[in-house]
């Protein structure tokens, strides 16, 4: 107190000068026209810049609940368009020829959901047991494989992505050396093809395609080519790096392949 | 103009308000319709204040002849805004111009006690402040700065002469 007493008795003047300025300021702005006029229009200016700069930042604390109501717009738009429709057509590809017997179905399939990209990735497509999927079916792009029905509902089903720890697959190199195809839940451009015995000889940029060995994909078909090899010490196999021709993760247009021989060989491989 | 007590500047006050209003005000020069040149000598009553005056004193008493200016001269607030910064500028002006042993504790402002030649430079820095601000006041903005620059440097020589006459022809009596 003391102290603040002691600043205004030192500083005495200033602050008097400062009072009858701006007692002066007032008697000025009051009583002389000019002077008046261009205060206002110096005080419209000065507010006008407020008033917009405070427009701008309460624009963005509503900010949250214009998303909102944009957001429910966009949704009520999106239902309007032809992709928010189930197309309840399916154009079912077979050829029917007396030497051929039809074994795989191939049935065009969207992508509609997709987990959120993890070791463990799940797709959702939009056809479902009204189209005859079951469990066990595989999914193919035109470039690569994309993954395995796992449980369908009356109109979707969904799939296990070929980028899952648990996915086993059967894939093999031209020659006929076949092993299991899995994925160790990091990279998504490489697979990893194991179980292939240690003597094999292998070359770099070999292609490497399903097998057909289990129902799931049509024999073949081409999934990536091997950028390394890896001998597992002890086991007599070893391990190839195989990088996808296709990205699981971004693909959306899909065929479900349907193995119409599955029940037939099913019997047998029980037994 | 010599007196240091109360009367004599109460009687200063009163003298050089009544010049000011009612014998300079009529005076003004101007070119194409503009007045450009003007006369001010109420500050002279701030640059006489005695030297050992508390400052916000000062302060005040050049707040009330200027007020009492603009009552006469209609422009509320100018000369009360000029002649507060005047008031308020003195210490900074005596300081600047302070004689390398100090002043005097009963020194005047005018002649006696200090050189001719510092009253001149003081009387002249009072004048160009006083004009400075009372021109900036009546343009009131920083647009007109040609204006405010143009009047200050012609009505400050002259407001000083007439000053400097005035304290020489009426020192040896107030």
């Amino acid at each position: 107190m003391e102290q603040i007493l002691r600043l205004f008795y030192n500083n005495g003047s200033f602050f008097t000068f400062c009072a009858l300025q701006v007692l002066c300021f007032y008697l000025i702005i009051n009583h002389n026209s000019a002077q008046s006029a261009i205060a206002a229009e110096t005080w419209s200016i000065g507010t006008g810049k407020y008033k917009s700069v405070s427009t701008t930042v309460n624009n963005y604390f509503d900010l949250r609940e214009q998303n909102e109501v944009q957001m429910r717009e966009n949704a009520r738009l999106r239902r309007l368009l032809p992709n928010a429709l189930y197309d309840l057509r399916a154009n079912v590809d077979s050829i029917i020829d007396g030497k051929y017997l039809q074994r795989y179905n191939f049935l065009p399939a969207n992508i509609v959901n997709r987990s959120p990209y993890s070791p463990n990735n799940f797709l959702v497509i939009n056809r479902g047991d009204n189209l005859g999927i079951q469990a066990g079916q595989g999914i193919i792009d035109d470039r690569g494989l994309v993954g395995i029905v796992d449980q369908s509902t009356e109109l979707f089903a969904r799939v296990i992505s070929i980028l899952h720890q648990d996915t086993r697959i059967s894939a093999g190199l031209k020659d006929n050396t076949f092993g299991t195809l899995r994925w160790d839940g990091k990279d998504p451009r490489y697979m990893t093809l194991t179980d292939i015995p240690d003597y094999t000889e292998i070359s770099q940029q070999d292609t490497v395609f399903t097998t057909g060995y289990s129902n799931v994909f049509p024999t073949g078909h081409a999934i990536g080519l091997v950028t390394d090899t890896e001998i597992q010490a002890g086991t007599g196999s070893m391990n190839l790096q195989v990088r996808l021709f296709n990205d699981p993760l971004r693909v959306s247009s899909v065929y479900v392949v349907q193995d119409l021989f599955k029940e037939e060989l099913g019997i047998l491989n029980a037994q | 103009m010599r007196g240091a007590d109360p009367v004599s500047n109460v009687i200063r006050f009163i003298l050089l308000l009544f010049l000011q209003v009612f014998l300079f005000r009529q005076i003004s020069l101007g070119y194409g319709g503009k007045e450009l040149l003007f006369i001010f000598i109420t500050p002279l009553f701030i640059a006489l204040l005695p030297l050992r005056t508390p400052k916000p004193l000062v302060v005040i008493f050049a707040f009330l002849i200027g007020f009492g200016t603009d009552l006469f001269y209609e422009t509320l607030g100018l000369h009360a805004a000029a002649a507060t910064f005047a008031g308020y500028i003195r210490q900074f002006v005596l300081t600047i111009l302070a004689p390398k042993d100090g002043y005097k504790v009963k020194a005047n402002p005018d002649g006696n006690d200090l050189p001719q030649s510092w009253w001149l430079r003081y009387l002249g820095l009072m004048l160009g402040g006083y004009c400075l601000f009372y021109f900036s006041m009546e343009a009131f903005s920083p647009v007109f700065w040609k204006d405010i620059s143009l009047k200050t440097l012609l009505t400050t020589p002259v407001s000083w002469l007439v000053s400097v006459i005035l304290v020489s022809f009426l020192r040896p009596r107030i």
